[in-house]
């Protein structure tokens, strides 16, 4: 019953925390740029706008694909709050992930084919990281489960600070931000335009944003599980590393694929490596 | 019970010899169709009279058995050296008549002739059983109007089916038979046999490359037949027995006999394609779609895994099993990342098959219980979607006339049917709730304690998913209102829409199918069940929730998505005047003139060419071949 409520909780709550969370993240980019920036609840006010557009689609798979993206990506953040399997969490926003990724490659649009090829390469780079990560959990707490990180008295953090690094790759790249912002991008009017997302348009660019909330919390709700013993320290390390998430989208300029999974499958996973074998000779 | 055993194994030989002598296709399906649904009822049969212990077969008109399969065995290696003679391959010669010499020594000299049972029906026997009988039945009723097609397609002036036919029934005894053998010299033979079987298959169209491919796949089974027999006199000179029960319940006796594990490890590496062996079933691909399916779904690189895994017990703890289960992600991450780089939709089918075989042999190395229930399931269920997506492919190639992926681009417009159970297949070989990720899943549990198999487990399933992800979108597309429907033979749409729903069904049964078949295997098995869902310490896997909750949601976005017409259809944007009224992404370019919308995929051939990473995988894959076998000392 108490997993249940959480359950909804989750649910509930995770979009609205997502939202907020874009909406901080684009007063704070406006800071660092002199501007003023848009109000927090802005995120909120244009995924209503989006809602009550017209529907326009270039094929019915499209539909289907944000649809499921959203509803995988709602289900990881309730099974996350339901305290499953890490693995399984992450298998089941992958669903999310590969349904976006197939319906932008439904259309018959450059823009959206490069971007679901551009997209893969990110999975492709921060899969295995992640999978690494989820490892060390289980090489600390004997179990894959989140549930078990509660019983820790001491913060994971401790035993598994490379993987936190390795950790933000990942985040960067899963939340598409620079310089892995690739498949696709903040602003329409570059060469790419809007990649992976170009061709998904009013209510179901809508489902795409919530769904990108939802993803947003569960990165983040990762990262919480390295200070699981103090709530405080637990928000100190979030907000600190979304802060350097955003001083890291704001200072770096888009690189390549190539450039990215090089770098993230040498040192994303060098790092990871080392302190899986800290923890096995632990 | 030895009826119904019998049934399964000679029943199949029968039907072989009906179709190789009565030339009349009206028999011949008729046959092959009766064949099917007897065998897929036995294996039924089988599983409800639950597991067996071993059992003697007796004799056959006064002459014992044993000495029937011994004389056959030669008799079978001198066919073999008979087609490494005609096709003057030393390789084949060598291996064979090095196999017949050391047999007839073990046979002759060493063995003492005891009665040692044939035949016994574990609950991983039981379960091979039904995946042969029932997938391998469903593809030679697919086969039926496909080689019907396919030699419309080749003008023959005689029908080479009866031939076709012959293996392939003879092909699911010899299966059958190789998964119940209890007395190491059948399951040989029975091995043997599949290695001549998918010979004669390969080579079934007779073309130059059919019969280079076929070649090269006999002499590399041919190595793996070496490799049993000498594995299996080694073992023998320290167990003293042929019994493959007492074997096992014996557990590792040191390193001789280990070393004989090993060596037949290896046979089963060579018939499962493991890297550096994996180009005798790329190559297989020339032969007819059917013969493919069945030799990567349910059949042939089925009895490679087979054979680690049944002597999982005997080598565990082992550093062998170590070894086993390093060779094995390595084949796993390796041909992951060759089907990246390929275009050809049988080829990545291919790459695909050896990697998942790389994950249940390491699976079988890991040998935990949680490690050996991890590659049943991964067994049981690669056969359904793979032996799937093989007919699919094929299907799509005698409509389109092409297996390359990117000439499937948009496939759905034309045959909704084919590419809907095609996207299907793929869903299912990729995403949870499916049964090949739960044993992924299961596997990765498994494997998290040795952080070398981890780390390729982690790489390998990263690349899998990108190859999967853009072949499945790119079948995508648009159907014109008011298209024609496609037309698809019963007997071809019958296999496929089985093997379809056997999949999605049979994933939300896992837990079921574990409870009742699985569990059984181990003293302490690695699941609870509850709820529909599989827990244990290490984490669960909520199969039947999540079945519910991604279920309603895939149906209420189809739902959704169904009702497409009534929105606005648009055209894409191209950064250009589009067509008027065309939503076909063409648009108006220089000139004036129209250019219309073309794609590829990223193939990464930087990183991921096939020429440049070959090499250097098989020469990591002797090396590991020999840690591994080194490891048995």
């Amino acid at each position: 019953m108490d997993t249940l409520i959480l359950v909804i909780i989750g649910i509930v709550v995770g979009p609205i925390l997502g939202g907020l969370i874009a909406g901080l993240d684009r007063r704070v980019t406006a800071w660092f740029q002199s501007r003023q920036g848009p109000p927090i609840m802005q995120a909120f006010y244009d995924v209503a706008k989006l809602f009550g557009k017209e529907k326009m689609v270039v094929n019915q798979w499209q539909i289907l694909c944000a649809w499921v993206y959203m509803i995988a990506a709602a289900v990881s953040v309730g099974l996350f709050f339901a305290q499953g399997d890490l693995l399984l969490i992450f298998f089941v926003q992958a669903v999310g992930a590969v349904f976006l990724v197939m319906g932008a490659m439904s259309a018959k649009s450059p823009y959206s084919q490069v971007g679901a090829q551009r997209e893969l390469m990110q999975i492709l780079a921060y899969e295995p990281v992640l999978i690494l990560v989820f490892v060390g959990f289980y090489l600390v707490t004997g179990s894959f489960s989140v549930e078990a990180v509660w019983q820790l008295d001491q913060p994971l953090l401790a035993k598994m600070p490379l993987l936190y690094l390795a950790l933000g790759y990942a985040l960067t790249i899963k939340l598409r931000k620079s310089p892995f912002d690739f498949s696709t991008s903040h602003h329409g009017h570059q060469e790419l335009v809007k990649g992976v997302l170009t061709e998904y348009s009013g209510p179901y660019l809508g489902l795409v944003e919530v769904a990108h909330w939802y993803e947003t919390v569960l990165v983040l709700g990762l990262c919480s599980l390295f200070w699981s013993t103090n709530v405080l320290w637990m928000a100190v390390l979030l907000i600190c590393t979304y802060m350097l998430e955003i001083l890291v989208d704001n200072t770096m300029a888009r690189m390549t694929w190539r450039w990215m999974l090089k770098r993230v499958w040498l040192l994303g996973m060098g790092m990871s490596v080392v302190n899986l074998i800290w923890l096995y000779a632990g | 019970m030895s009826n119904l055993l019998l049934l399964l194994i000679l029943l199949p030989v029968a039907a072989a010899l009906v179709c190789y002598f009565v030339r009349s296709s009206a028999v011949r399906s008729l046959t092959v169709l009766a064949t099917g649904a007897i065998l897929a009822a036995a294996s039924l049969g089988l599983l409800l009279q639950g597991a067996f212990d071993p059992i003697a077969v007796g004799s056959f008109l006064g002459i014992s058995s044993d000495f029937l399969v011994t004389v056959l065995d030669f008799a079978l290696l001198g066919v073999i050296f008979f087609y490494g003679l005609k096709h003057k391959n030393l390789l084949i010669q060598g291996f064979t008549l090095a196999q017949a010499a050391l047999l007839a020594w073990f046979e002759l000299v060493v063995v003492e002739h005891v009665d040692v049972p044939a035949l016994v029906g574990d609950q991983l026997a039981l379960i091979m059983v039904l995946i042969i009988s029932i997938i391998g039945s469903l593809i030679c009723i697919f086969a039926i109007p496909y080689m019907k097609e396919h030699e419309e397609h080749l003008h023959l002036n005689k029908s080479r089916q009866p031939r076709f036919f012959f293996f392939m029934l003879l092909f699911l005894g010899a299966m059958n038979g190789l998964v119940l053998a209890n007395n190491v010299l059948w399951l040989y033979f029975f091995f043997e046999v599949t290695t001549l079987c998918s010979f004669m298959l390969i080579g079934h169209d007779a073309t130059e490359i059919a019969t280079k491919n076929s070649v090269r796949a006999l002499w590399m089974n041919s190595l793996g037949g070496l490799a049993f027999v000498i594995g299996m006199m080694l073992m023998y000179a320290k167990t003293q027995t042929l019994d493959i029960s007492a074997i096992l319940a014996a557990g590792p006796q040191g390193a001789l006999m280990v070393t004989g594990i090993g060596f037949i490890c290896l046979a089963g590496f060579t018939k499962a394609a493991q890297v550096p062996f994996q180009s005798w079933l790329l190559g297989a691909m020339v032969a007819p779609t059917p013969v493919s399916a069945l030799l990567h779904s349910s059949t042939m690189v089925k009895a490679g895994v087979y054979v680690v895994l049944r002597f999982a017990p005997a080598y565990v703890g082992t550093l062998l099993s170590d070894g086993v289960a390093i060779c094995g992600a390595f084949t796993f991450v390796a041909c992951a990342a060759l089907a990246i780089g390929q275009s050809n939709g049988k080829k990545i089918l291919a790459y695909s098959t050896v990697s998942n075989l790389g994950l249940i042999i390491c699976c079988a190395g890991i040998n935990t219980p949680l490690a050996i229930t991890a590659a049943v399931m991964l067994i049981i269920f690669h056969a359904i979607s793979k032996s799937l997506l093989f007919l699919c492919v094929g299907t799509i190639e005698q409509a389109i006339g092409s297996r390359d992926i990117e000439d499937m681009r948009g496939l759905y417009a034309k045959y909704p049917r084919t590419a809907m159970l095609t996207i299907i297949g793929i869903l299912t070989m990729l995403l949870p709730p499916f049964g090949v990720l739960m044993g992924k899943w299961m596997a990765m549990e498994a494997g998290a304690s040795n952080i070398y198999v981890i780390i390729m487990l982690a790489m390998g399933s990263a690349l899998t998913v990108v190859y999967w992800a853009r072949w499945g979108g790119s079948l995508m597309a648009t159907r014109k209102e008011g298209a024609a429907p496609e037309s698809q033979a019963m007997l071809t749409r019958l296999p496929l829409v089985t093997l379809c729903t056997g999949a999605v069904v049979l994933s939300l049964a896992a837990p079921w199918i574990y409870n009742s078949m699985l569990a059984p295997m181990f003293d302490a098995a690695p699941f609870t069940m509850s709820f529909g869902s599989l827990d244990a310490a290490t984490g669960s896997f909520a199969v039947v929730p999540l079945f519910i909750v991604l279920g309603l949601g895939v149906l209420f976005a189809a739902k959704a998505a169904s009702g497409f017409r009534k929105t606005r259809v648009m055209p894409p944007y191209v950064s250009g005047a589009n067509i008027s009224g065309d939503t076909d992404g063409t648009y108006i370019g220089p000139m004036n003139g129209d250019v219309p919308f073309a794609a590829g995929n990223m193939y990464l051939g930087e990183l991921f060419a096939e020429g440049k990473l070959t090499p250097v995988f098989n020469a990591l894959a002797v090396a590991l071949i020999v840690l591994m076998l080194g490891g048995a000392l």
